[in-house]
């Protein structure tokens, strides 16, 4: 019966299957999100010159970009050519997915020497060129013209000191707010004070000395001089807040501009651009895209020749038209359309002397460690110093994991031995204790009832939870991804690893606080609820039931952008709701106090429909005869409640408990998309770690012993619940 | 029957007031992304934003029009949506009757088995489900996309919990009418169980058609993007239409809700206990 499913649906998969006219070259390129769809103008100019040449354009949303191009490489199905974040290439060339592009050099009318040579920085390593700028971004000053004007300044400044004393000039001139808008985990803004204070990446020593210690002195000032909000800055509406003043000053990139002229028409003529103000030197943060070639394209001449063809000035000007995207080649510059836009301007002098991060392909971990350890600091829990040193020995040691070798055969017969344990416990499980079944009473017919379910679970779920629960034993990280030779296997070196992180520590005490009032508070709202869309006396039941199950189906995004704003410091509902009681306004969602209990609110709020019409269902099946007969004893409704629909409902109020316990220890879509488990970890939860560790730095066997921690937390919880049950069992 | 209580009509009013004021807590976001899906970008993001837009647009909508094949991802949605609901609904229900009511040895270690292996987070087991697909080739394929989620043990759990309550008496009538064992499945414990499998209907459903990232990676074309995939390719990395992105939120959560209306229907009274002679 499986089988014929399989083969239906493989069958169907079939139609639609695109053809290709013989004769004809094809080329597969992936851009992300607007790029993606854009890109299709470029595709077509480049089809009119190459006749005979087909580009298939697919875009790529970006959120799932980087999960999407990995397991592309994985599955053997990545394109020919793919956009790529800058960040991203030191990874994949350690995935060994890129093609060397020098070769293809020589034979070319391509200048690289015309690239940004902070562009030119995320393509090269040791000399081998592994792609082609595509466009460029980097970071400026938008400030409002007219409150600096009242403050008294015609021009923004140049330097540190100008800029500190513009942004107290700025405070005293108006009312309310604050002068600039810094977030306290943004390691890009961090890094490009540190880069103007003179401070160096992994370059000898991961920081140098003093200079980290000076740029946080030097920011911390804007935070203890109420320059800048040291909590509720990192969950504003930063355009409402540019508008009304609230921040005059912030820093952003080029797709601002537009995003600013659009919602805030209103606005024009009193805001503009300025580069950032130079310390020891200038430095703003190089960011963009690059294209990349795919080792596995069959056709590497073509690919090749459409790069070249997306990297000349005259098509990179052209894509400035289309897309707004600022060109990575300096000639295209030229063009009148950019060199004569002032807000652009300053970005052009900025492109000169910005700086891409270090290409290391443990960069995201790195850069998630810089979050944390500027964080610490500014808010002055560890001075700078220390902060430094702390900071320096987590960098090595994330850079420090060498490769380690280990014999095949070694391998083979430690998974072997791996893949035994979890066999022989289900075995001596399942031997263990009086066989409880007469085999008399055996129904052999259960087996094909099961045997769909049981099947798929076993190669769905049963084999990959088993071969991640090896990989918990071993380094499998993004080197391993792609090639099984480079995973090494450690013991238990990721589980004591993990009792001496300090960022899983705290994901497991805030997993455990979010369970321990999540559950209670959710299962009970859920049964009320159920009971109360039960009541006889209630009519558009149909409205009601929807009403209450709406949260669960509307899209997280939607959900996230309102629950911001009622969450926002500076004009959000909750704050208004204190005001009118005399309380100030609290950083709802930057206070680390008060985090993960606004978290915790929004979770609610979102999940109790799900169990709510859980037991709307298991109500119907309670038999009125009961409460009649019960009504005839006199009975009121209190005790129809204790003593007929609490007994009845046991089984699916203790299937909705466990559920839910398991649902909120996994605790992760809400910090996710809220927090990122800000402020100082204090909603980090400990799937999202083990989705930051396994998904963006590609620690997989970190990732997986972190799920193994907390299976332990859940089976040991469940348990109790399970014991709990059957004495609760007895007495009824 | 049972019989109507009577209800004096304070209680009456405070309960209705109650009831509104719990529909306003939860249906204020849906109104509030209705209206954003019609407004204007200047009227998005403002200090004092009204629940009606100033100024209605459908530029949302009609910019999504344009940007994706919206009926063709809605197909593919449709597709893949009722595929997974059908053959979940089919092989959990058909699993939980097996743990419920029907006798084999190790049934219970069994089970406990599935409720173990059902506190695995799932993200761990994502990329090796990948590289059994990979294994099987039956990645970019509808086979690929559908089957790992075909069955799911919270839906094994959830049905078998709700059949535990249906007395014994009932399939031994059944039986001694010459009942075979899939007829009792289909024809008795099907029709009593509907409340929940119009509950796992609308979790199957809702839970495939808000699918992302499976979808996304599984799929190999942009032609079989499901409708939140398509959607998402829409934005920008740092540029976010919220007109659109709320419109595309709304045309998602659509058919969910006509989903959900049909299924609550089900929720009727005493199926199971009107069979029940006590």
């Amino acid at each position: 019966m499986l089988r014929k499913i399989i083969l239906t649906i493989a069958v169907l998969s079939c139609f639609g299957c695109a053809e290709v006219s013989a004769g004809q070259q094809q080329l597969t390129v992936w851009a992300m999100g607007a790029e993606g769809k854009l890109i299709r103008q470029a595709a077509d100019i480049f089809e009119k010159r190459n006749p005979g040449v087909k580009i298939v354009t697919q875009a790529i949303p970006w959120t799932g970009a980087h999960e999407k191009l990995v397991t592309a490489v994985v599955g053997d199905m990545a394109p020919d050519i793919s956009q790529m974040g800058t960040t991203w290439m030191p990874e994949f060339r350690a995935m060994n997915a890129l093609e060397p592009l020098n070769g293809f050099m020589p034979a070319s009318a391509l200048d690289t020497g015309d690239f940004f040579p902070g562009a030119r920085e995320s393509n090269v390593s040791d000399d081998q060129w592994y792609g082609l700028p595509w466009y460029v971004d980097t970071r400026v000053m938008f400030y409002r013209t007219d409150l600096a004007a009242k403050a008294g300044y015609k021009k923004f400044p140049e330097n540190w000191e100008g800029f500190y004393k513009f942004s107290k000039a700025l405070t005293r001139s108006k009312e309310g707010g604050y002068a600039f808008s810094l977030p306290t985990n943004d390691w890009q803004i961090f890094l490009m004070f540190y880069w103007q204070n003179g401070g160096e990446l992994l370059k000898g020593s991961p920081l140098t000395a003093g200079k980290f210690e000076g740029t946080i002195d030097y920011l911390k000032k804007f935070f203890d001089e109420k320059l800048a909000p040291l909590e509720g800055g990192n969950d504003t509406d930063l355009l409402t807040a540019f508008e009304s003043g609230y921040f005059p000053v912030f820093i952003s990139g080029p797709w601002m501009i537009s995003q600013l002229e659009t919602s805030k028409p209103q606005l024009n003529g009193r805001w503009a651009t300025a580069p950032l103000p130079a310390g020891e030197r200038r430095a703003s943060f190089m960011g963009g895209c690059n294209l990349v070639m795919f080792k596995s394209s069959p056709r590497k001449a073509l690919a090749w020749k459409f790069m070249e063809f997306m990297s000349a000035p005259e098509i990179q000007a052209k894509w400035y038209a289309v897309s707004g995207d600022l060109p990575a080649s300096r000639k295209a510059w030229n063009a009148p359309a950019l060199s004569k836009n002032s807000k652009l301007a300053s970005f052009r002098k900025e492109l000169d002397t910005a700086k891409a991060p270090p290409q290391v392909p443990e960069w995201e971990n790195i850069a998630g460690s810089i979050n944390d350890a500027v964080e610490e600091a500014v808010f002055g829990k560890v001075p700078p110093q220390a902060a430094r040193e702390k900071l320096s020995a987590r960098i090595e040691k994330i850079l420090a994991k060498a490769e380690r070798q280990q014999s095949a055969a070694f391998k083979i017969a430690l998974s072997l031995f791996l893949f035994l344990i979890p066999v022989c416990a289900a075995g001596l499980y399942l031997r263990k204790g009086p066989r409880a079944v007469v085999r008399s009473k055996f129904q052999p017919i259960a087996i094909l009832f099961l045997l769909p379910a049981v099947l798929i679970l076993a190669v769905f779920l049963f084999i990959p939870i088993v071969a991640s629960f090896i990989a918990s034993m071993t380094n499998w990280n993004m080197y391993g991804v792609n090639d099984w030779s480079k995973v090494v296997f450690v013991g238990l070196e990721n589980y004591s690893g993990l009792f001496r992180d300090p960022v899983f520590l705290a994901g497991l005490r805030n997993t455990l606080v979010f369970a321990f009032i999540g559950v209670p508070v959710s299962v009970t709202l859920s049964l009320l609820m159920a009971l109360a869309l039960n009541a006889q006396i209630l009519r558009a039941k149909a409205f009601f039931r929807v009403a209450y199950f709406i949260p669960v189906i509307t899209t997280m995004v939607a959900v996230a952008m309102i629950w911001r704003w009622l969450y926002n410091p500076e004009f959000g509902l909750f704050n208004l709701a204190l005001g009118y009681l005399g309380v100030p306004p609290q950083g709802w969602l930057s206070n680390r106090w008060l985090a993960l209990p606004s978290l915790i609110l929004m979770a609610v709020w979102k999940g109790f429909g799900y169990n709510t019409i859980i037991f709307v269902a298991a109500l119907q099946s309670i038999p009125d005869s009961l409460y009649e007969s019960i009504a005839l004893d006199g009975a009121d409704t209190r005790q129809e409640f204790w003593y007929i629909t609490l007994p009845m409902l046991r089984n699916t109020a203790f299937f909705v408990i466990i559920m839910t316990t398991i649902g909120y220890l996994q605790f992760f879509a809400e910090p996710y998309i809220m927090t990122g488990g800000g402020p100082l970890n204090s909603t980090m939860s400990v799937v999202l770690y083990m989705y930051q560790q396994g998904f963006k730095f590609y620690n997989l066997g970190y990732a997986s012993a972190m799920a193994y921690i907390l299976f332990g937390l859940i089976f040991a919880f469940t348990t109790v619940q399970f014991r709990v049950q059957k004495k609760v069992e007895g007495n009824f | 029957m049972a019989t109507v209580k009577r209800y004096s009509p304070a209680y009456k009013a405070a309960f209705y007031a109650f009831m509104f004021v719990s529909v306003i807590v939860t249906l204020f976001p849906f109104v509030w992304m209705l209206s954003t899906s019609f407004k204007s970008p200047g009227e998005i993001f403002t200090k004092h934003p009204t629940i009606l837009p100033q100024l209605w647009t459908t530029g949302g909508y009609r910019g999504l029009f344009a940007a994706v094949n919206m009926w063709l991802h809605l197909w593919n949605s449709v597709i893949y949506a009722v595929s997974i609901t059908v053959l979940s609904v089919l092989f959990n229900a058909m699993a939980a009757y097996a743990f419920a009511k029907l006798r084999f040895p190790g049934r219970e270690k069994l089970f406990a088995l599935l409720l173990v292996t059902m506190m695995v987070p799932g993200q761990v087991t994502m990329l090796p489900v990948f590289l059994i697909l990979k294994s099987m080739g039956l990645l970019n394929s509808y086979a690929g996309l559908v089957l790992p989620g075909s069955a799911a043990i919270f839906a094994i759990f959830m049905i078998r919990q709700f059949m535990m309550e249906i007395p014994e008496e009932i399939l031994e009538a059944a039986r001694i009418d010459g009942f075979s064992e899939f007829a009792i499945f289909w024809r008795i414990m099907l029709p009593l169980c509907r409340p929940i499998i119009a509950t796992l209907t609308v979790f199957s459903f809702i839970g495939a058609w808000n699918d992302f990232l499976w979808p996304l990676i599984i799929m190999l074309r942009e032609d079989k993007y499901t409708l939140p995939v398509a959607l998402a390719s829409v934005n920008g990395q740092y540029n976010t239409d919220w007109g659109l992105l709320m419109a595309g939120a709304v045309l998602v959560v659509l058919p969910a809700v006509i989903i959900f209306l049909m299924a609550q229907k089900h929720y009727i009274k005493g199926i199971a206990a009107g069979a029940v002679k006590g």
